[in-house]
């Protein structure tokens, strides 16, 4: 009997701890891209949509491989065989991505060249795939443009015993040729050239027959390519686009330790080793083991690719004139009714918290925010978490212009945002030189979390006003990712958000906490108590229920306590839109969990997490993943939302999405993602849903504003 | 009253800390920013007598920090003080200095006595708690790295305080010195205060029954205030629920602990030794009910701020405190109590009617009041050299409130009451004084000495004394029927003094009402 005991010590070996009821989290990955990729194969969605959709899931995948698949591969280099969630060691991981990869990247191309392409060239659009189909005039034409606008800003390069290997750099795509000097016998040569990213890759043709005709500029260069080694013969051409390991991004989800061995064992790393290569269908043989061998890049790193090499061409596609009939119209956010445009912010958040649902509501009441606290002047200092902003953040300028006002502005700036080092660094110097006072965060820690404090001196004393969110402080990208956002000026978060800032300034954590629970020293604690708590409930016999929804799930100790609820009877209801290694229907572990994903037009972001706490509900948002990155090397932000109309609201989302018919897979107990059987259901797209509902509420709100303007307010006898 | 922000500065010996407060109204203190950073300067300072230059570099920093986040909320006022990592260093005053020309803040320096005080204000700032808990008798135990100080309450008003070389620091590195294990530090901790408290117990404690112990503390006051969670005020410990943490600190590895009570690691051994001792004070006083308020210098350095608004009326009475401190210590000496009131009641009437003339405030005319009460405890020791033996006396007496500096003036005032005056420009001792402190301790021994004289027979034969000044003479008349001889021949010779110190000449009335 004690065998079987289900306490769970942090790490102890329990039932729930089993890898055979995990999944490789790299594998689920693939099946989210996967269903990415199941919206570019879907009928029903507008052509252009579907390209959108078809080229992000390459720049995923181009991102996955150099983050995930070349830490993987580190690993093995390095022998480090430690297993993983889900019980596989690297090299069994890489074997199995390998599969994987191959056939997504086939299933992409099948995508393209069997529906997409010939779709487009239905609907109007043509796609030259090779310079040898175009006309006459045609050529004529692209040699014209080659010589005025690709010649000057080419960078040939040969190769000979004398010179070395160029460096082919990260995600470029190029032309490689083999060439034979004039006169010089038969000796072949390398020589390649760099597809300029400068220049757009879609090049549109004069029209034709009243269709509009494109192609893509390596067609161009490879027409051209003998004006660029005039003294070689070329022998053949052709498009190469490789991966590598992208330098310092082994990514942080391994223990430090790792990290470290890593180190180590790679001294001799050369830089940004090679990772991928792809080549296009029918290359030269002689090419390819040329480039096999200067690359030293193994088989099954190679791929070939049946059509253009890199589809995040396909957007620029999608960016083409035109075309509006085969686009989804654009969502243009909605007005938040307790925030009409004008209003004074601060009043209006005195009246009651309030909840904004983005991208449905319109993001800018939080520029308005810093806006308005930049200006007033009571407001003595404004705190801010910046993580991504967009390039020209109306945030960052009204966050300087509050330094210019006088008011203490402290700025936490996450350098450490992937992909997006240089960008901060460039609007941190700018925030400092504003007078700003800028601080870079914890060490070790990436401050994930979004968090805005106004402090306000108001009669009756100081007031702070807090935002909150779920999502960056970025007003561009808050147009497509859905998030939550809270106002409140509530005195125990105000004290929490004082708190919050004065330890990422490097000050003492406060006694204790009033209402938000913090990453990386509580916020896991605290989910597994109140997941622990829905069990206790449970097996007293009262209601016990969680819904929760995130991006990705893959933090072992938390799904063995969701195991562990779920096998005393607790209802799991769990939204994921990407990683989850969970898996749901094992007999006696998950059978009450359900987990969906939701991959629509928008980019599902929000975290909700729901407790039914005995009918006492709890409603929680927060910047957090059940992840372990996120729960245990970052500084993350869980906070409550309490007053019963915005709980009411945000239980609202999430049922709606759990009733979601049209956009949502379920995953199914043999680990594939289905979507939703519809038989005798009606269609229900959440994100719809939520757009005609924003849109409805604002309507309202802004005819009773006019109505009410309408009152006569007659004169007063004086 | 418009709303008031006031910024609480502690540069303590192991952490520098500032809480800014806001006033509102009446009884309306409220917290609304706190920083805490850790800064080591009491070992240092401890084992060298001087902070380092990088140590002053980042105290420099953390302060101009402070400075920063004061400017942001607009305080109205600030106090930065200093404690004993300050206070033992030799160089403090180029300490103060550098603090001031680098950071524009006014460092001040707190005494052992000044700090416990505040400490004490600090429980205050809990208002309506503290109120109720000092209606029984309670004892206040301030632990300190160093030293710990236990202050008996009995009716509403401080009865004694003393200070004790057992500071959690101390013992522990005592503890490290014998190098003992885990399992056996519960109990030679024990022994170890146990020695020491024995003697307490005999010479202030007795047979006094205490019911409340307030614990001011860094260790386990933040344990106990998030065991009652937020939103509670008072966080008290029953017996019981200390033992709880006894079983926890005795049986749960330093890491698990460190999570649990949510401290650093190095602090849980610290957490240990103040627990221990809170329980060998409650138990030797007999005290069932334990409150840690996890209060901090700051908030008492807030209260006194608040006070000096006029916050706090109808509050509790600190001048009293220090007042029946001295007069216990009177007491402890045998001194004689009606005589003292006698002479109490005739300085303090001459004092307030020579206001117009001597310029002094309400803080002199404590230690007026404070050297009335202890003007003859050196007879304790010697009948002859009652003026010096006094002085010793005091000089080694801590009295809860007083700075060392004020200490030094009510005990000269006392020296000469009873020995010659010594004047600024005749000792290097009054100089270090100061010429303005000095000067005080002139006018309040002028007037001493004249309500001495007017006692001179210790029978308390003037009984009804009014003081009136008119011009450049002070009328003092007297209701009596006895002989006053003795008194207006002592009063004539004592004149002179006073009308050296005042230009004022005192003249003695009697006015005989049949």
């Amino acid at each position: 009997m004690k065998e079987n005991s289900k306490e769970s010590g942090k790490g102890g070996k329990t039932k729930f701890t089993d890898p055979q009821y995990y999944t490789n989290r790299e594998l689920s990955w693939i099946l989210f891209n996967r269903r990415v990729l199941g919206e570019a194969r879907d009928k029903n969605i507008p052509l252009f949509e579907r390209l959108k959709f078809l080229s992000i899931t390459a720049s995923n995948l181009d991102e996955f491989f150099m983050i995930r698949i070349a830490s993987l591969q580190d690993m093995v280099k390095a022998g480090y065989e430690k297993k993983d969630i889900a019980g596989m060691t690297p090299v069994q991981q890489l074997a199995a991505l390998d599969k994987a990869v191959h056939e997504l990247v086939e299933l992409q191309y099948s995508t393209y060249n069997r529906s997409l392409f010939p779709a487009l060239t239905q609907s109007g659009l043509t796609v030259i795939r090779s310079h040898e189909q175009l006309t006459r005039e045609e050529s004529a034409y692209i040699d014209q443009y080659f010589e005025e606008n690709v010649y000057p800003v080419l960078t040939p390069m040969a190769v000979d015993s004398s010179r070395p290997f160029p460096l082919i750099r990260n995600k470029t795509l190029n032309i490689g040729a083999m060439v034979r000097g004039k006169g010089s016998g038969d000796e072949l040569e390398f020589a390649t050239v760099q597809v300029p990213g400068v220049l757009n890759r879609v090049v549109e043709l004069p029209e034709r027959d009243g269709k509009r005709r494109v192609i893509f500029l390596e067609e161009i260069i490879e027409r051209n390519i003998s004006k660029l080694f005039l003294n070689y013969d070329i022998v053949c051409a052709h498009p190469f686009r490789i991966m590598r390991n992208a330098d310092l991004t082994i990514e942080e989800d391994e223990a430090a330790d790792l990290l470290k061995e890593i180190e180590k064992q790679l001294k001799k790393r050369q830089w940004g080793q090679a990772i991928r290569l792809e080549v296009e269908a029918g290359i030269d043989k002689r090419l390819l083991k040329f480039l096999k061998r200067e690359l030293a890049i193994e088989e099954e790193n190679i791929y070939t690719i049946d059509g253009p090499l890199d589809l995040t061409v396909l957007m620029k596609l999608y960016g083409l004139d035109g075309f509006e009939s085969l686009k989804t119209p654009g969502y243009e956010p909605k007005a938040v009714p307790e925030l009409p445009a004008g209003c004074n912010i601060f009043d209006e958040i005195r009246k009651g918290d309030i909840l904004l649902h983005h991208p449905y509501q319109t993001f800018a009441p939080v520029v308005d925010f810093i806006r308005q606290a930049a200006a007033d002047p009571q407001v003595l200092a404004i705190k801010q978490t910046l993580y991504r902003v967009s390039g020209h953040s109306p945030i960052i300028a009204a966050l300087a212009q509050a330094a210019e006002n006088g008011k203490q502005v402290t700025v936490l700036v996450e350098l450490k945002a992937r992909f997006d080092e240089e960008n901060n660094i460039v609007w941190a110097r700018m925030l400092e030189k504003a007078g700003c006072h800028v601080i870079y965060g914890l060490v070790g820690l990436k401050t994930h979390s979004k968090i805005t404090l106004a402090v306000r001196r108001e009669e009756d004393g100081i007031r702070r006003y807090v935002h909150l969110g779920t999502g960056n402080y970025n007003d561009a990208t808050a147009k497509i990712y859905t998030d939550m956002g809270l106002f409140t000026c509530s005195e125990l978060i105000g004290e929490d958000a004082t708190a919050v800032f004065n330890m990422l300034s490097g000050y003492s954590e406060p006694l204790m906490w009033n209402k938000l629970t913090l990453a990386p020293l509580w916020l896991k604690d605290k989910f597994l108590y109140l997941i622990q708590r829905e069990q206790k409930y449970a097996k007293e016999g009262r209601p016990a229920r969680i819904i929760a929804k995130m991006n990705a799930l893959c933090d072992r100790d938390i799904i063995a306590a969701l195991y562990e609820a779920s096998a005393a009877g607790v209802k799991i209801d769990l939204i994921v839109r990407g990683i989850c290694c969970l898996r749901t229907g094992i007999p006696g572990v998950s059978e009450n969990i359900t987990v969906r994903s939701i991959v629509g037009n928008f980019l599902e972001h929000s975290r909700i997490f729901y407790f039914e706490n005995d009918e006492h509900c709890e409603l929680y948002c927060g910047s957090a993943d059940w992840m372990p990155r996120n729960l245990e090397r970052r500084v993350e932000i869980l906070f409550p939302v309490e007053e019963p109309a915005l709980k009411e609201e945000l239980l609202h989302i999430l049922q709606v999405q759990l009733a979601d018919t049209v956009k949502a897979s379920v995953l199914q107990p043999d680990g594939a993602y289905e979507k939703v059987d519809r038989r005798g259901k009606k269609a229900v797209c959440a994100q719809d849903q939520f757009a005609k509902e924003a849109s409805a509420r604002a309507k309202a709100a802004s005819a009773e504003r006019t109505a009410s303007k309408r009152t006569f307010t007659p004169a007063e006898h004086r | 009253m418009s709303v008031k922000t006031f910024a609480a500065i502690d540069v303590g010996s192991y952490e520098l800390s500032m809480k800014i407060f806001e006033y509102s109204g009446k009884d309306s203190m409220r917290e609304i920013d706190r920083v805490c950073r850790r800064l080591d300067l009491g070992s240092e300072t401890y084992a060298t007598g001087k902070i380092s230059a990088d140590k002053i570099d980042e105290l420099c920093r953390t302060l101009k920090e402070f400075a920063g986040l004061m400017g942001s909320y607009k305080v109205d006022g600030y106090k930065a003080y200093g404690t004993s990592a300050i206070r033992e260093t030799n160089n403090s005053a180029i300490v103060l200095d550098q603090i001031a020309q680098r950071t524009g803040l006014k460092l001040e320096v707190l005494s052992n006595s000044e700090q416990r005080f505040l400490d004490y204000k600090s429980i205050a700032s809990k208002g309506e708690s503290f109120r109720r808990i000092i209606e029984e008798k309670t004892a206040i135990v301030d632990i300190g790295g160093g030293s710990i100080q236990l202050s008996l309450f009995d009716n509403d008003t401080l009865v004694s305080t003393q200070n004790l070389r057992l500071g959690v620091l101390r013992i522990q590195e005592v503890m490290n010195h014998l190098n003992v294990g885990s399992s056996r530090l519960e109990q030679l901790v024990d022994e170890m205060i146990t020695a020491q408290l024995s003697a307490y117990k005999k010479m202030y404690l007795k047979d006094r029954e205490i019911q409340n112990i307030i614990v001011v503390d860094d260790y386990i006051s933040p344990w106990a205030v998030r065991r009652a969670g937020s939103g509670k005020e008072e966080s008290t410990i029953d017996a019981e629920g200390f033992e709880e943490l006894m079983e926890l600190l005795r049986t749960t590895s330093k890491t698990e602990l460190a999570r649990k009570l949510d401290v650093v690691e190095e602090k849980v051994p610290l957490v240990f030794i103040s627990a221990i001792l809170t329980r060998r004070i409650a138990r030797l006083m007999g005290a069932v009910k334990i409150w840690a308020p996890g209060v901090t210098l700051c908030d008492g350095i807030a209260y006194e701020y608040g006070e000096s608004l006029k916050m706090f009326q109808g509050e509790h009475d600190f001048e009293q405190d220090i007042v029946a401190c001295a007069v216990n210590i009177s007491k402890r000496y045998m001194g004689s109590r009606k005589r003292a009131e006698t002479l109490e009641s005739i300085a303090v009437t001459i004092f307030d009617s020579m206001k117009k003339v001597h310029g002094l405030g309400k803080r002199e005319r404590l230690y007026l009041r404070l050297a009335a009460i202890l003007h003859d405890c050196g007879k304790y020791i010697s009948l002859v050299n009652i003026g010096e033996t006094s002085y010793d006396i005091i000089m080694v007496t801590e009295i809860i409130g007083l700075s060392h500096k004020e200490r030094e003036i009510v005990a000269n005032i006392v020296r000469f009451n009873h020995s010659p005056f010594v004047y600024y420009e005749q000792s290097m001792g009054s100089k270090a004084m100061g010429r303005e402190t000095y000067l005080t301790v002139a006018k309040l021994t002028a007037i001493l000495r004249l309500a001495a004289s007017m006692d001179r027979s210790h029978k308390q034969k003037l009984k009804g004394l009014k003081a009136v000044l008119r011009e450049n003479t002070l009328f003092l008349s007297v209701a009596t029927m006895e002989d006053i001889t003795l008194e207006t021949g002592y009063f004539a010779s004592r004149a002179e003094f006073f009308q050296e110190v005042f230009s004022v000449t005192p003249v003695l009335k009697q006015s005989k009402s049949f």
